[in-house]
């Protein structure tokens, strides 16, 4: 078995595409027309182009419970994803000139520092740098 | 940019496991030292003797404490670290031979039985391969 994909619901496909290539630097790998205009869409890092992918998928707007699911965790504070960069400060400096909202600011937890944005399309992100 | 000054369950959650977690400093920056030792060092001849050496602590505690906070031993973060690195050379179309050696290793047969259990192919293989990929991109097949 293999892990190679990692879902992310979205509320917004289109919009999701434009935030995590634009803002955050992802590669389109693939998008795939399916039924009423959703897409099978998945991105993958500019470091690990044949690594897992992520897939922005719609679930919010057909499946209520994960609509109820991911407004919990929005309103907690809650990232259910979470990136690996090389300095968290760096990145969140970044993304902030970019006008990306941070709802924890670069913080020590441990061996690891972590900081938690909003993705505009309904989640929280946490970035990880390994101290 | 912060979204708002009050703090989410999120951060107060976190703040409160560190506290209990993560309240000793002195252990936390002594574990991350060493970490950050190997680091910088992984293609030496690095051992829990010369580590604990240079902290000026007992090497079964250092043993104990690197695990407490990483999750692995000195030696497997060493070894981690080594196979990564080596990931780098064999794509930059180095030797694996050379590799070996680059990276610290002392033996061939062991990096090679080593890189397979943990990448899953040989070194040999995953060079041949990850080759072959740059090749087809810089074609634009």
């Amino acid at each position: 078995m293999k892990i190679s994909i990692i879902s992310i619901p979205v509320r917004d496909q289109e919009k999701a595409l434009k935030f995590y290539t634009e803002k955050l630097g992802f590669i389109k790998k693939l998008d795939l027309p399916l039924e009423g205009g959703n897409r099978w869409l998945t991105l993958v890092s500019k470091e690990a182009q044949d690594g897992p992918e992520i897939l922005l998928e719609p679930a919010p707007l057909h499946f209520e419970p994960s609509k109820v699911y991911q407004e919990a965790l929005l309103e907690a504070g809650i990232p259910y994803t979470q990136f690996d960069v090389e300095d968290v400060q760096i990145e969140y400096d970044r993304l902030s000139k970019l006008g990306v909202e941070f709802s924890m600011e670069p913080m020590e937890m441990g061996t690891v520092k972590v900081a938690v944005f909003y993705d505009t399309c309904g989640n929280n992100i946490q970035l990880v740098e390994k101290i | 940019m912060k979204l708002s000054e009050t703090m989410t369950f999120y951060e107060t959650e976190l703040r409160r496991i560190r506290k209990q977690v993560y309240s000793n400093q002195q252990q936390l920056d002594l574990v991350i030292g060493i970490k950050k030792l190997i680091d910088a060092n992984y293609d030496s001849d690095l051992n829990l003797d010369m580590l604990s050496f240079h902290r000026f602590i007992s090497k079964y505690y250092l043993l104990r404490l690197f695990k407490r906070y990483f999750g692995l031993t000195p030696k497997q973060y060493l070894i981690d670290k080594r196979i990564e690195k080596s990931k780098e050379f064999l794509r930059a179309g180095t030797s694996v031979t050379q590799t070996c050696f680059a990276v610290g290793f002392k033996s061939l047969g062991s990096f090679s039985v080593l890189f397979k259990e943990k990448i899953g192919i040989s070194p040999k293989q995953y060079q041949k391969e990850q080759l072959s990929r740059s090749k087809l991109n810089s074609n634009h097949i």
